[in-house]
C-alpha cells in the first residue's frame, strides 16, 4: 500500500514534469523528437502509475473490509462474552448502532479514510524534492505552505471530534428508540400514542441533524482551501518573479505550477478523509467502550469441572442491582439434591432474582452460593451453566424452527429426541397441527406462537439437556388450566431425579414442593412444608387465604 | 442463509425518473435554500474555470514589457481566490444543512410510517431489518445530493471549459473531444459494473443488523444453554456473507481511480503531443497550449466522475427505494369512513364474522357475539381457541375476511382508529413497558394526568406497598423494555396504566397470570372497580378472576361452544364446569398424592 501510495505521488510529477520539458522544446525552437519523448515517457508513466494505484486500492479495500468483518466479528464475540447485568443496562438498538454503523464507519475511515491520508500524505513531501530542482529558492512556498496546512489541519481535526463524537452518540439513542418502539408497537397502537412516539423519535432525529449540521458547518470552513489558492498565488508570483530575473525559463514556470498543483490532492481529499477518520475514531471509540466493559463475572475456565450431585446451599446471601439498593438480604437455605423448592412471595420480593444467582448470570455481593458444597465461583463457568437448566418468565424463541429452538441446548439431538421430549412437555399435539410441524419456523420473538405455546418450547428445551438442576421461573403461568394440568405432570415427572426450584404462584406447585421458601422485601420470613407454614406464619397464611376460600367450592361440584 | 439477502415481502421497485421526483419533493420545501446553492455553484464552477484561464494568460503575458496586464492578472487570481474561498464555505453550509434536513424529514416519514403499519406487518417483517431502513438507508441517500451538487459544479464547468477551449483553439479542441467516447464508454462500464453489485449491500447491512438484533434480545437463552458458539456461527456466516458483497462493491469502485488516471495521463500525452506540434507549426500560441494541458483533466474529470459517482448513486437509490417501499408499503387494515369516536357506550357486536392469520385456516368461523355497554365477559377455552384474536378484533389491530364487527352499532371500519383506540384500555399479554421511570410508564394512556393522580391510583393497590421494594419508587427507572423489574412488577405497572386511563372499553389478556396471590386480590378489588364501569373483555386463565364475569363464554376452535354466569355454567355441566374441576382438582392435597404415587408407581 505504501509503495503505491509513494509511487502514486512520485509518478505524478511526471505529469508536470513532462509538460515542462515539452513546452521548453517549443519554445527554445522545434524539437519534435522531445515532445514525442515526452509524450511516450509520459504514457508510459501514467500507466504504471494506474496499474500501481489499482493495486493499493484493491489492497485498501480488502483490508478495509477485513477490518469490518474482523471487529464487528470480535465486538460480536465480546458482547456474547458479557453478563447479563451488562446487557440488562444496554439498549439493544444502541448496542445495534454500534455493532453495525460505527464498525462501517471505521471501515469508511480505513478506506476511503486512512488511505486517502496515506497516499495524498506523499503528495505532500513531493514537492519539497522537486521544486528545488527547479530552483533552490522556489521551495520556500511550498515549504510555508506544509507548516501551515499542518498546523490548520490539527486544529480542524480538534474541533471536528467532540461533533463527531456527539453525531455517532445521538446516532446511538435514535436507533435505540426506534428498535424499543417497533418491539412495543402494540402498546403504542393500543394506547393509541403513535403521534406521541413519532413525536420523540423526531425529536431524537433533530439531535442528530443538529450535530450532522454542525459538523458539516465545520467542514464547510475549512481553511486549507484558502491556504492552497493563496500558495498558488504565491508560487506564481514568485515564479514570474524568477523568470523576470532570468534565472528560470517559461518551462520551468510551467512545471513548477504543475508541482503545485500536487498539492490539490491531499487538501481536497483531507477534508472527506479527515472527516471520515474523525467520525470512524469516534466510532472505534464507541466500540472499545463495549469490549472493554467489565464483564463482572470471569469465566474460570481453571474452575471445577465435575457432574453436579444437586445441592444448592444459600448461604447470608445479599445481592443488589445497583449499589444503593439492595434486592436481596442475608438470605440462606438448603436444597438437597433432588428436591423440590419453591419460591413464593410478593412481585418484587426477589424470588428470579435467586434463581440468577445460582447460575451466575449475577455475582453475590455479600454471603455464599453453593452447589454440592462448592461456591458457585469456584465452578468452571462452562461447566455451571450446562448442569443448569431455566426456564424463564419472559420466553424468547429464535426465528427458526421449532425443532431447532427444542435442540438450542443440544445440537446433536436426533428428531426422535426432540420429539420425545416434546411430547413430555406435552408441546407435541400443537407442533404436529401446524402445517410444518417441527419445521416450522417461529416469527421473530415468538409473535406467531401463543404464551402457552411458547413456554411448553422452552420446556420441551430444557428437558433435553436433562440438567441436575432445573429452574422454573413461574413459567407454567400462562398456560391455560386444562395444558395446564398435563405440563403440571410433565414437570413433576421432569423434577424427579434432580433438584428443582419452582418460583412460582400456584397452589398445586407449592403444595407438591419439599420444601418453601417464603419471601418478602428480599428476605425469608418464612421456610418449610406446607403444613407446617399453613401453621406458623402469618405471611403465608395471608397468601393462601383466598385459596383456601375457594377451595371448598370446587369440592362440593366435584363431590 | 441466502434467503435472508431476498427482497422483503413489501419491497417494490421504482422508476429512476419516479424516485428523482420523489426524492426532489422531500427538497422542495426549502426551494430558496435550493435556487441559491445552485446559484452558488454556477458562481463556484464559473470561478473554477477561470483559474486556468487566468493563469495561462499570465504565461501569455510573460515577455509582454508592460507589466501591468500581468499585476491585473495576479491580483484577479487574488481576488477570485478569497471569492471562491467564502463561496464555498458558504455553499458548505447551505447542502450540509439541505442534506441534514432532507434526511432528517425522510427518517421521520419512515419512522411514522413503519408506527402506523399494522400489528401484522411486523408478524411477516422482521422489526431488525426495519430499523435498518430507517437509520441506515436514510445516511446512504443523504449521498445522493452530495453527489448531484458534485456533478452539477463538474457539468457546468465541463461547460465553460469546453466553450474556452474552443475559442482558443479548434483542433485541439477536437483532440479532447475525440477521447469523449472513450470516457463515455468507460462510465457505462463502471455504470453497469456497480449496478450487479449495488443493491445487495444493503440487504446484506440489514441482514446484520437483524441477526444481531435477535442474538441480543435472546442472550440470556444463549447464555443459559451456553451456545454462544453457535449464536456466533451464525453471526460469522452472515457477516462474512456482508464481507463477500461488500468486498465486490469495493472492488468496483477501486478500478475507477486508477483508470481515471491512466486515462487522463493519456489524454494529456496527447494534448502535449498534438499541442506541441500544433505550436511548433506556429497555428497556437504558448499560452494556449498550456490552457489545454492544464484543463483536459477539468474536462474528463466530471465524466468520469458520473462513473464513479454511478456506483454511489446508485446505492443512494436503492436505499431511496427502500425507503420509498417502507413508507407505501400497505396496511390490512384499511377505514372506509373516518368517523371519531367522542362518546362510547361500549356495545361490541360481532356478526358473522371470519378471520384467519392465513388463507384458509380461520381462527374465527362465522362467529357471532353482542355485548351489551357495560357488560363485563370473559372468555375461556383452550390455547388456540381465539380468545386473544377477539381481543385484537376489537382494538383494530388485525382486519378480518367476512362479516361485520359493530361497535356502539357503528362498524368498526368506519371509526377514526387513533379516536377509537384511545378509548380503549388495553392489557396485553406480554407486559411492555418503555424506558423511563414507572410514573411514565403509568402516565402513558394520559398524559395529562397529574402526579398526584398517578400516585393515587398506584397507591390504590395494596396501599402501595409494592413500590417499597424499589430503589426510587414511582421515579424507579424500568429500563430498556422494562427489564429492570420483575414480570409481575411489569404487570402491575401496565395495569395500572388502563386503571388510571378508565377506558369505556376495557381488554385484559392473560395479564395477572404470574402476579402473585397477595397482589393479586389486590389488584382484583381495584379491577372490579373498572368491570363495574367498562365493558370489559377478559381473558384470564384463572377460573377465579373470571368467575367475576356477568357471561362467561367457552371458546373452542374459534366457535362458541357455551356461555351463561358462572353458576349456570356450573350446575350445566358442560365443558365450562369441566374446566373449572380440572383447575382446582390439581390444586387440591388429594390430588397431589395421588399423583406422586402414580409416579412412584410408574417407575
Amino acid at each position: 500500500m505504501i509503495i503505491g501510495a509513494f509511487s502514486n505521488a512520485a509518478l505524478a510529477v511526471a505529469v508536470p514534469y513532462y509538460a515542462g520539458v515539452a513546452l521548453n522544446a517549443v519554445i527554445n525552437g522545434n524539437q519534435t523528437e522531445v515532445i514525442v519523448n515526452a509524450t511516450i515517457s509520459l504514457i508510459f508513466s501514467q500507466f504504471v502509475r494506474g496499474c500501481l494505484q489499482l493495486m493499493r486500492n484493491l489492497c485498501a479495500e480488502t483490508f478495509s473490509q477485513r477490518i469490518e468483518r474482523d471487529v464487528r466479528d470480535e465486538l460480536y464475540a465480546s458482547l456474547l462474552g458479557k453478563s447479563m447485568a451488562f446487557h440488562d443496562m444496554q439498549p439493544v438498538g444502541e448496542i445495534m448502532a454500534r455493532v453495525t454503523n460505527d464498525v462501517r464507519e471505521m471501515n469508511l475511515m480505513m478506506n476511503p479514510g486512512m488511505n486517502l491520508i496515506i497516499g495524498s500524505g506523499f503528495f505532500l513531501i513531493v514537492p519539497l524534492f522537486t521544486a528545488p530542482t527547479i530552483y533552490p529558492s522556489l521551495v520556500i512556498f511550498p515549504a510555508i505552505f506544509l507548516v501551515l496546512y499542518f498546523f490548520a489541519q490539527y486544529r480542524f481535526i480538534r474541533t471536528l471530534n467532540p461533533i463527531a463524537q456527539q453525531v455517532r452518540s445521538t446516532f446511538g439513542d435514535m436507533n435505540a428508540h426506534l428498535a424499543e418502539t417497533l418491539d412495543g408497537l402494540q402498546v403504542v397502537k393500543g394506547a393509541a400514542r403513535e403521534e406521541l412516539e413519532i413525536q420523540r423519535f423526531n425529536e431524537l432525529v433533530g439531535k442528530v441533524r443538529g450535530f450532522f449540521i454542525k459538523q458539516g458547518y465545520i467542514e464547510a470552513r475549512y481553511i486549507s482551501f484558502l491556504l492552497l489558492s493563496m500558495l498558488t498565488l504565491l508560487g506564481l508570483i514568485h515564479a514570474i518573479y524568477l523568470y523576470k530575473l532570468g534565472l528560470i525559463d517559461e518551462g520551468k514556470i510551467v512545471t513548477f505550477l504543475g508541482v503545485l498543483f500536487l498539492y490539490q490532492f491531499p487538501v481536497y481529499s483531507s477534508l472527506r478523509s479527515l472527516s471520515q477518520v474523525a467520525l470512524g475514531y469516534a466510532g472505534a471509540g464507541r466500540i472499545l467502550s463495549i469490549i472493554k466493559a467489565q464483564t463482572d463475572l470471569d469465566q474460570n475456565s481453571t474452575g471445577r469441572t465435575s457432574k453436579i450431585a444437586g445441592r444448592i446451599t444459600f448461604e447470608h446471601v445479599s445481592f443488589g442491582y445497583n449499589e444503593n439498593n439492595q434486592s436481596l438480604h442475608d438470605i440462606s437455605f438448603t436444597v438437597e439434591p433432588g428436591q423440590t423448592v419453591a419460591i413464593v412471595g410478593q412481585t418484587g420480593s426477589g424470588k428470579s432474582t435467586i434463581t440468577k444467582l445460582i447460575n451466575r448470570s449475577y455475582d453475590v455481593d455479600s454471603g455464599r452460593v453453593l452447589v454440592d458444597g462448592i461456591d458457585v465461583r469456584e465452578w468452571n463457568l462452562a461447566s455451571l451453566r450446562s448442569q443448569i437448566s431455566i426456564i424463564e418468565q419472559d420466553i424468547f424463541l429464535f426465528s427458526r424452527s421449532v425443532a431447532d429452538n427444542i435442540r438450542f441446548g443440544k445440537q446433536a439431538a436426533t428428531r426422535d429426541e426432540v420429539v420425545e421430549v416434546a411430547k413430555k412437555a406435552q408441546a407435541h399435539e400443537f407442533i404436529e397441527s401446524f402445517s410444518e410441524g417441527y419445521e416450522t419456523v417461529v416469527g421473530q420473538r415468538g409473535v406467531t406462537l401463543s404464551g402457552g405455546q411458547r413456554q411448553r418450547i422452552a420446556i420441551a428445551r430444557a428437558f433435553l439437556t436433562d440438567p441436575p438442576i432445573l429452574i422454573l421461573d413461574d413459567s407454567t403461568s400462562a398456560i391455560d388450566s386444562a395444558t395446564e394440568d398435563r405440563i403440571q405432570q410433565a414437570i413433576w415427572a421432569a423434577s424427579k431425579g434432580r433438584t428443582t426450584i419452582l418460583i412460582t404462584a400456584r397452589l398445586s406447585q407449592i403444595r407438591w414442593a419439599d420444601h418453601i421458601v417464603v419471601l418478602r422485601k428480599g428476605r425469608v420470613v418464612a421456610q418449610g412444608k406446607h403444613e407446617e407454614l399453613l401453621a406458623s406464619s402469618d405471611s403465608y397464611r395471608r397468601i393462601f387465604a383466598r385459596y383456601e376460600e375457594a377451595q371448598p367450592q370446587s369440592d362440593t361440584v366435584q363431590g | 442463509m441466502f434467503n435472508s439477502l431476498n427482497q422483503d415481502s413489501y419491497d417494490r421497485l421504482y422508476s429512476d425518473s419516479y424516485l428523482f421526483k420523489r426524492i426532489g419533493s422531500y427538497f422542495s420545501q426549502q426551494k430558496r435554500t435550493l435556487w441559491t446553492i445552485a446559484a452558488l455553484l454556477v458562481f463556484f464552477s464559473l470561478l473554477g474555470s477561470i483559474f486556468p484561464v487566468l493563469i495561462a494568460s499570465s504565461i501569455d503575458y510573460l515577455n509582454t514589457d508592460d507589466n501591468r496586464p500581468l499585476l491585473l492578472l495576479l491580483g484577479g487570481l487574488f481576488i477570485a481566490s478569497i471569492i471562491d474561498y467564502l463561496l464555498n464555505w458558504w455553499r458548505g453550509r447551505m447542502i450540509t444543512r439541505l442534506i441534514g434536513e432532507g434526511i432528517a424529514q425522510m427518517r421521520s416519514d419512515a419512522f411514522a410510517s413503519a408506527v402506523n403499519r399494522d400489528l401484522g406487518f411486523y408478524d411477516d417483517n422482521k422489526s431488525g431489518k426495519i430499523v435498518s431502513r430507517i437509520t441506515s438507508d436514510t445516511q446512504e441517500f443523504g449521498n445522493i445530493l452530495v453527489i448531484f451538487t458534485d456533478i452539477f459544479v463538474q457539468l457546468v464547468q465541463l461547460i465553460l471549459l469546453g466553450a474556452v477551449l474552443i475559442s482558443r483553439s479548434i483542433e485541439l479542441s477536437v483532440v479532447v473531444l475525440l477521447w469523449l467516447p472513450i470516457f463515455i464508454g468507460m462510465s457505462l462500464v463502471f455504470r453497469h459494473l456497480s449496478r450487479i453489485v449495488g443493491r445487495q449491500g444493503s440487504r446484506a447491512m440489514a441482514a446484520v443488523n437483524d441477526n444481531i438484533q435477535e442474538s441480543v434480545s435472546g442472550i440470556s437463552i444463549a447464555k443459559n444453554f451456553r451456545r454462544e458458539g453457535l449464536i456466533y456461527e451464525e453471526f460469522v456466516a452472515v457477516n462474512s456473507l456482508s464481507y463477500n458483497i461488500n468486498l465486490k462493491r469495493g472492488y468496483v469502485l477501486a478500478l475507477i481511480f486508477p483508470v481515471l488516471n491512466i486515462l487522463s495521463g493519456f489524454g494529456t500525452a496527447s494534448i502535449i503531443y498534438f499541442g506541441g506540434m500544433a505550436a511548433i507549426a506556429g497555428s497556437i500560441n504558448v499560452g494556449s497550449w498550456y490552457l489545454f494541458i492544464q484543463s483536459v483533466d477539468r474536462f474528463w474529470f466530471p465524466i468520469i466522475n458520473l462513473a464513479s459517482f454511478w456506483g454511489q448513486l446508485q446505492q443512494g437509490l436503492s436505499a431511496a427505494e427502500r425507503i420509498f417501499a417502507l413508507i407505501d408499503s400497505t396496511n390490512m387494515v384499511n377505514q372506509i369512513a373516518d368517523v371519531p369516536t367522542n362518546e362510547l357506550r361500549g356495545k361490541i357486536e360481532f356478526k358473522d364474522l371470519v378471520f384467519e392469520y392465513k388463507p384458509n385456516n380461520p381462527v374465527l368461523d362465522h362467529f357471532s357475539l353482542s355485548i351489551r355497554p357495560g357488560e363485563s365477559i370473559a372468555f375461556v377455552g383452550h390455547t388456540g381457541a381465539g380468545k386473544s384474536t377477539i381481543a385484537k378484533l376489537i382494538a383494530r389491530f388485525y382486519e378480518f375476511q367476512s362479516g361485520e364487527l359493530l361497535i356502539d352499532d357503528k362498524d368498526i371500519r368506519t371509526l377514526n382508529v387513533q379516536s377509537f383506540r384511545s378509548k380503549l384500555g388495553i392489557v396485553s399479554q406480554s407486559p411492555f413497558l418503555f424506558s423511563g421511570t414507572i410514573a411514565d410508564n403509568i402516565r402513558y394512556s394520559k398524559l395529562d394526568a397529574t402526579d398526584e393522580e398517578v400516585e393515587a391510583v398506584a397507591r390504590s393497590i395494596g396501599d402501595g406497598e409494592w413500590l417499597e421494594t424499589l430503589p426510587d419508587g414511582l421515579q424507579t427507572d424500568v429500563g430498556e423494555r422494562g427489564a429492570r423489574l420483575s414480570m409481575g412488577q411489569r404487570q402491575l405497572v401496565s395495569l395500572l396504566r388502563v386503571l388510571l386511563q378508565r377506558p369505556p372499553i376495557f381488554i385484559l389478556d392473560e395479564a395477572t397470570a404470574s402476579i402473585d396471590p397477595f397482589t393479586e386480590t389486590q389488584i382484583q378489588e381495584a379491577l372490579d372497580k373498572i368491570l363495574a364501569q367498562s365493558t370489559s373483555i377478559l381473558i384470564a386463565h384463572r377460573l377465579s378472576t373470571v368467575r367475576s364475569a356477568d357471561r362467561i363464554i367457552v371458546l373452542s376452535q374459534g366457535k362458541i361452544i357455551e356461555q351463561g354466569s358462572h353458576q349456570s355454567l356450573m350446575s350445566a355441566g358442560g365443558h365450562y364446569a369441566e374446566l373449572y374441576n380440572t383447575y382446582f382438582r390439581h390444586q387440591s392435597l388429594s390430588y397431589i398424592e395421588n399423583s406422586r404415587q402414580m409416579l412412584a408407581e410408574g417407575s
